[in-house]
C-alpha cells in the first residue's frame, strides 16, 4: 500500500539526514470511490416531475340558475378520442407518438344533426414550422385578444423590462380579462381516452392561455354527433369499446359543469 | 559484448489525482442527490409544458398503476387503476414524514373502524411504525394488518405482484351501497381532517415550529392544490383517472395536481 523508498544516492555524507519518499498507493480509494459513485448515480433522480395544477368543480348538485352560462359564441367542445391498435393505443409510426383525435364543435351542439361539417376533427400537433398547428391553431385563433397581450407581455419580460414574477402575475390577470373576448372550451374526453389524451388538451389550454375551460364526461348528443360524422364522413369513430369494464365503473360521475376559473 | 543493462522502471502510478476527481464527483453526488422512492410499479407519466415543479416537502402522492406492459398476463387490464398512497413530510423539520404518516394511519384507521364496526382492525405498535418507515402502500384497510407484519422483503414481493386482487386501495365506485365510504375516500378524509383539525390549531402536544409546519402543510393541501399530486400512466384510460378525480371530487379535494414530465415547446415564429 504505502511505502517508503529511501533515496538512492550515490555516497552518503555522514550526518545527513536519509532523503524518505513516502508513496501512497491510491489505487484502492479510487476504486472504493468509483464504486460509491455508481451507486449514488444509480440511485439518484435528476430530473423532478412537473406538475400541472387542476381544479375541478364540486360534484354535488349545482342548481341550474347557479351553473355559470357560457356565451354560444366563446364555446367551443372538444371530445376527445383515442386510437386503439387491438389493446393498446395506436402509435403514429412516423412520430412514436400515440394518435389522439379530436372532434370539435363551436356553439351549441346541433341537435337536428344537419348541419354539414358540424364536427371537425383535429389533432394535437403543436407547432411545426414555427406555427401553430392542428387544434392549437383553431384554439389560438378563439383566443387571440389575449394571446396578443400575451406575446406583447412575453417581449417586455425577454427584454427584461418586468421580472419573471411580474411576467407570471400579468399573464394570469391577461388570461382571466373579462373585457377581451375569450373562449370557454368543454374538454370532454370520451371513454377511449388515455390520461395522456387528457394532458394534452389541458395543456392546449396552458399554452393558448385558455382560462376558462371545464372537464366533462361527453353526454348522448356528443355520441351522436359522432356517429353522425362517421355516416359523413365515412371513418370510423367510435371504435369498439376495448375497456367496457372501466366505461361501466365510472360510469356515474359529475355532471356539474361549472366555468373552471 | 557489454551486457545491456536494462534499467528497473517502477510500474507505480500515482493514483493521487484520480483520488481527487473521484472524491470531487462523489460529493457532487451526495450533494445533488434525492433519492428514488421505491414504487411498486413503474408509470410513465405523460408530458407537458407546467414548468411547476413537484414539492419535495409535504405531499401526498396517488400513484395508480396502468395495464400490464410486460404481456405476462392474459388480461393486461387486471393490473390497472390499482391506487397507492404515499405521504412525505417535511425532511428539514420535526414534522417528518414518519411522523405524517403516524398522523393519517392513525386517523384513517379511526374512521375505517367507524363505518366497519363488525370488522374493526387493530393495529400494534409495531405495525404503525412499519407503517412510518414505509414510502408507499396501496391494501385494503381489512389487510392492512397482516401486510404490516411482514418483513420489508415479503411486502415489497407483496405489493409488487399487482395482478393480486389483494393490491391496490379499493376505489369501488363512488359510494358503497351501504353510504359508506370507500377505502381510499377513507383516506381522503382522513388526509382532510388531519389537515382541518391542524388548521384549527386543535393538534395539542406539538410544539409551535410543528404547528407551523402543519399549517403549511394545510395551505399546501387545501388552498393551492400542490399537496396531492396524481400520477398516472400516460396509457392509462380516461375512465379509470376519472374515477380518481370523482372521488377527491367527493371528498371534497378539489384542487390537485397532475404529475407530469416536462416537455419542450418550440416556440412559433410569428
Amino acid at each position: 500500500m504505502a511505502q517508503i523508498e529511501e533515496s538512492a544516492g550515490g555516497k552518503k555524507k555522514k550526518g545527513a539526514q536519509k532523503k524518505m519518499t513516502i508513496r501512497v498507493d491510491f489505487t484502492p480509494m479510487v476504486d472504493m470511490n468509483m464504486l460509491l459513485i455508481t451507486f449514488f448515480m444509480l440511485c439518484t433522480t435528476m430530473i423532478k416531475s412537473q406538475t400541472l395544477q387542476i381544479v375541478l368543480p364540486t360534484n354535488e348538485d349545482v342548481k341550474k340558475e347557479q351553473q355559470s352560462q357560457a356565451k354560444q359564441s366563446e364555446a367551443i367542445t372538444l371530445i376527445l378520442d383515442t386510437e386503439y391498435n387491438g389493446n393498446k393505443p395506436a402509435v403514429d409510426a412516423e412520430t412514436g407518438k400515440t394518435v389522439h383525435n379530436i372532434y370539435y364543435y363551436e356553439g351549441i351542439a346541433d341537435t337536428t344533426f344537419t348541419t354539414p361539417n358540424f364536427l371537425r376533427k383535429e389533432q394535437f400537433i403543436g407547432n411545426m414550422n414555427h406555427q401553430a398547428q392542428g387544434i392549437r391553431k383553431i384554439l389560438l385563433s378563439k383566443n387571440k385578444q389575449v394571446m396578443e397581450e400575451y406575446a406583447k407581455l412575453k417581449d417586455q419580460w425577454k427584454n427584461k423590462e418586468i421580472t419573471k414574477e411580474e411576467f407570471d402575475q400579468l399573464a394570469k390577470k391577461n388570461a382571466s380579462d373579462s373585457l377581451k373576448t375569450r373562449p370557454v372550451v368543454v374538454i370532454k374526453p370520451g371513454p377511449n381516452t388515455t390520461y395522456e389524451g387528457l394532458i394534452n388538451a389541458i395543456d392546449e389550454m396552458n399554452i393558448n392561455q385558455i382560462s376558462r375551460y371545464s372537464i366533462e364526461l361527453p353526454n348522448h348528443t356528443d355520441t351522436l354527433l359522432l356517429r353522425r360524422y362517421e355516416q359523413t364522413s365515412g371513418e370510423k369513430v367510435i371504435h369498439p369499446l376495448v375497456r367496457a369494464n372501466a366505461v361501466a365503473a365510472a360510469a356515474p360521475a359529475a355532471e356539474a359543469s361549472t366555468s373552471n376559473q | 559484448m557489454g551486457k545491456v543493462k536494462i534499467k528497473k522502471k517502477s510500474t507505480f502510478i500515482d493514483m493521487t489525482a484520480m483520488s481527487d476527481v473521484t472524491v470531487l464527483l462523489l460529493t457532487f453526488f451526495m450533494l445533488t442527490s434525492t433519492f428514488l422512492q421505491k414504487e411498486p410499479t413503474i408509470v410513465y407519466t405523460p408530458s407537458s409544458v407546467s414548468e411547476e415543479k413537484v414539492p419535495m416537502n409535504n405531499l401526498v402522492t396517488v400513484l395508480v398503476s396502468s395495464a400490464d406492459k410486460s404481456g405476462k398476463l392474459d388480461d393486461a387490464t387486471v393490473t390497472e387503476g390499482k391506487l397507492f398512497i404515499s405521504f412525505t413530510g417535511d425532511a428539514d423539520s420535526t414534522l417528518s414524514s414518519e411522523k405524517i404518516r403516524g398522523m393519517m394511519l392513525d386517523e384513517a384507521v379511526s374512521i375505517y373502524n367507524e363505518q366497519h364496526k363488525n370488522n374493526k382492525i387493530a393495529l400494534t405498535e409495531a405495525q404503525k411504525n412499519q407503517f412510518r418507515t414505509t414510502n408507499m402502500i396501496g391494501v385494503p384497510f381489512a389487510e392492512l394488518p397482516a401486510v404490516l407484519s411482514m418483513s420489508i422483503t415479503e411486502r415489497d414481493k407483496f405489493l409488487g405482484d399487482i395482478a393480486n386482487p389483494k393490491v391496490g386501495i379499493p376505489i369501488d365506485g363512488n359510494k358503497n351501497r351501504d353510504g359508506r365510504l370507500n377505502d381510499f375516500q377513507v383516506w381522503l378524509k382522513a388526509i382532510y381532517n388531519v389537515a382541518q383539525r391542524i388548521n384549527n390549531e386543535q393538534a395539542e402536544g406539538l410544539s409551535a415550529e410543528e404547528r407551523s409546519q402543519l399549517s403549511n402543510l394545510y395551505t399546501a393541501l387545501m388552498r393551492k392544490g400542490q399537496g396531492i399530486a396524481i400520477k398516472a400512466d400516460k396509457d392509462t384510460p380516461f375512465t379509470t383517472v376519472q374515477l380518481v378525480f370523482d372521488n377527491l371530487q367527493t371528498m371534497k379535494l378539489n384542487k390537485f395536481s397532475l404529475m407530469t414530465a416536462l416537455k419542450s415547446e418550440n416556440e412559433p415564429t410569428q
